[in-house]
């Protein structure tokens, strides 16, 4: 194919003669890559949402007087904060976009097995998003996204039943994309595909599939108990009606936790094929990786009850949980090995995918072994809901997810639109949102182990000096989010034709016409090889393509 | 493409069907309705009648649940007659099932410990 032009026939091109047709192939479309576009919008619509909720927070925290807002709007501005970035876009983000848009093409597929339900998932997605804004709008939610009773279910004064509705409705999208995934994984896999030729972003997503059929199920019941008691007093959490509000925390944590990794498994995913691509290199340990998302994806669910140490949960029970968290580092930390064993003695290339996974990898070791520091008890006790915690957990889910989010999505914005995005503008904003980023979260690890507790917006002056560099540090990530959107955009008119492969990398997405066809492939591929099979001499060959002031 | 497609529209037909007759299913609406009468019946007797220790009228309940629910997902779900593969994974499910009431059991079973020591600070 010519790199001069784009395919004359994509799945973006249509025929459509008057903008209302236009409208309807797209909003009717059971394409996955058209409702990977849709879900790319309306996710990125909810991040910028969840980011001005976080600008809130962070500007009230300039000073150690509650002088910007009341308490009350700051229990608001927090929980759309949490229940926007957590529901809306950390869980759905790289499965229902790169996942929607990848799984088939990686599989030599024309589509994923239930095109409708993919297309249902996504009206699901946006109906709870409905809901959540509808709620936020009329005065919001002041539970936090944790939602805890029996003050959710019963004291709160605030929009809780209308928030809790749009997650539940939000989980059944979850679920679809689960199941979807799930079935065309095993069904509909390209001749010679087979389970240990996967990309390990399939595998990754498998796990995460796996996690989402079998756990958000659970959360529904639960969320809808708080609905019950709060709308007709049926004793179940609450204490006073002859309910315990530890079995929320139960029922919430059996989800809530393996959450986490429907938002992480997907983005390690995504960091093997960035790390094997630019390293070009066959992935070390493939198999070690790819059980290791399983692993993970089993072990997330023994170990909920680390979020309940300081409940009144049983003191051996948290002992229990406490051991088997340790367990969760050992998948983990077999990820993190095998990334960086493939970059040993790779041709690496510092392109902005790989800024990304080499920030990524940085970033998850802090976030994981935080996490080690709050599983165990004894220190637990001490940092529980402190900004230690939120920390801990930012390291994870925006220095994982997101820049495993943004790293993939440069990868495979050739793909997506056929162009390329500005290299040097690429690294500059990859390098804007790891500074950002560390100076936003860093010093709340400070904050969280000096005692400042999340959560309230008045502090003692001592703390100052932390948070208005944690302020300083959002702003610098602000601008870091906002830069890739312009020059995103403008590479969708301006950016240079891309071609079939532009990163020289393998797996069958590479191996159609950027953007692909309506159906991916003219002809079923059939797969003789293994996946990331770089030749020896691919390294050689980047060595000698090198010029000055080339990226690579 | 259309040779592809034709030998998948064949292979589709050559597989096994078997279905569930209409028969079975209204027996097993039939049964689940023995089994409902059962769940009243046993709470009338347990509130009018006998004096059932607790931990007897819970397996009672739950014996009742359980075998309401096989039935369900047997016939009306179709996992009798479904693929090993869709077998597996709702056995899976209930395997996750065990996960979550034995662990938050767990809890319950050990909030109490040790007894002599009284209630925690």
């Amino acid at each position: 194919m010519s790199t001069l032009s784009l395919p004359q026939s994509s799945y973006i091109r249509d025929n459509s003669r008057t903008f209302t047709d236009w409208l309807k192939s797209w909003l009717l479309t059971v394409d996955h890559k058209r409702i990977a576009i849709l879900y790319l919008l309306s996710i990125n619509f909810f991040f910028l949402l969840g980011g001005l909720a976080a600008t809130l927070v962070r500007v009230e925290l300039i000073t150690p007087q509650g002088d910007l807002m009341s308490s009350d709007v700051y229990n608001r501005a927090f929980t759309l904060h949490g229940v926007i970035m957590v529901f809306f876009f950390l869980i759905p983000s790289i499965p229902a976009v790169l996942g929607n848009f990848l799984v088939p093409l990686m599989l030599g597929a024309r589509d994923l097995a239930f095109p409708r339900l993919n297309l249902l998932s996504w009206y699901l997605y946006m109906i709870g998003g409905l809901f959540a804004l509808i709620a936020a709008v009329f005065g919001g939610v002041d539970t936090g996204w944790t939602f805890y009773t029996p003050f959710s279910s019963t004291y709160s004064n605030s929009n809780v039943v209308m928030t809790i509705t749009g997650a539940f409705i939000m989980g059944f999208s979850s679920i679809l994309t689960g199941l979807n995934f799930i079935v065309t994984i095993h069904k509909m896999r390209a001749p010679g595909l087979t389970w240990f030729r996967l990309p390990l972003f399939i595998w990754a997503n498998y796990a995460t599939s796996i996690i989402q059929i079998l756990a958000t199920p659970v959360l529904g019941i639960a969320l809808l108990l708080v609905v019950v008691e709060r709308l007709w007093g049926v004793g179940i959490y609450d204490p006073a009606l002859g309910g315990d509000p530890l079995l929320f925390q139960h029922l919430f944590w059996f989800y809530s936790h393996p959450a986490v990794y429907i938002m992480i498994l997907p983005a390690m995913g995504v960091i093997s094929e960035l790390i094997s691509t630019f390293s070009r290199k066959r992935i070390f340990g493939y198999e070690f990786i790819a059980f290791s998302s399983i692993a993970i994806a089993i072990l997330g669910f023994l170990v909920w009850g680390h979020h309940m140490f300081v409940s009144s949960q049983s003191v051996y029970a948290g002992l229990v949980f406490s051991f088997i968290t340790m367990l969760v580092a050992i998948p983990s930390a077999i990820k993190v090995f095998n990334w960086t064993a493939t970059l040993y003695k790779g041709s690496i290339s510092y392109r902005t995918p790989m800024l990304y996974a080499l920030g990524f990898i940085g970033l998850f070791v802090i976030g994981g072994l935080t996490g080690i520091f709050l599983g165990v008890t004894a220190v637990d006790l001490h940092v529980t809901d402190t900004y230690f915690v939120v920390a801990h957990f930012h390291y994870v889910m925006v220095g994982g997810t997101i820049m495993a989010y943004l790293g993939g999505i440069h990868f495979w914005w050739p793909k997506m639109t056929g162009r390329m995005y500005n290299e040097t503008w690429g690294s500059i904003a990859a390098l804007i949102i790891f500074v950002g980023f560390n100076m936003t979260f860093f010093p709340q690890f400070i904050l969280g182990y000096l005692g400042m507790p999340r959560r309230y917006h008045v502090y003692p002056p001592e703390f100052q000096i932390l948070h208005v560099m944690s302020t300083a540090g959002a702003s610098i990530l602000a601008i870091g989010f906002i830069v890739p959107l312009i020059y995103l955009g403008i590479s969708l008119r301006k950016g240079a034709i891309a071609g079939d492969n532009p990163w020289g990398a393998t797996g069958l997405e590479w191996k159609t016409s950027s953007p692909p066809p309506t159906f991916n492939f003219d002809k079923t591929p059939i797969v003789t090889e293994e996946a990331y099979a770089y030749p020896p001499e691919a390294a050689e060959r980047d060595a000698a393509a090198w010029r000055p002031g080339s990226p690579l | 493409m259309a040779e592809q497609h034709a030998h998948a529209h064949a292979h589709h037909h050559g597989e096994k069907h078997t279905h569930i007759s209409r028969g079975t299913y209204y027996r097993v609406f039939a049964a689940l309705m023995v089994l409902m009468v059962l769940t009243v019946a046993a709470w009338w007797v347990e509130k009018n009648l006998l004096e059932i220790p607790g931990w007897l009228a819970v397996t009672i309940a739950m014996s009742i649940a359980i075998a309401k629910t096989v039935l369900i997902v047997l016939y009306f779900m179709h996992v009798k007659i479904s693929s090993r593969m869709t077998q597996v994974y709702a056995a899976g499910a209930f395997v996750w099932l065990i996960i979550l009431f034995v662990i938050t059991m767990g809890d319950y079973v050990a909030r109490g410990w040790p007894p002599q020591a009284g209630p925690l600070p």
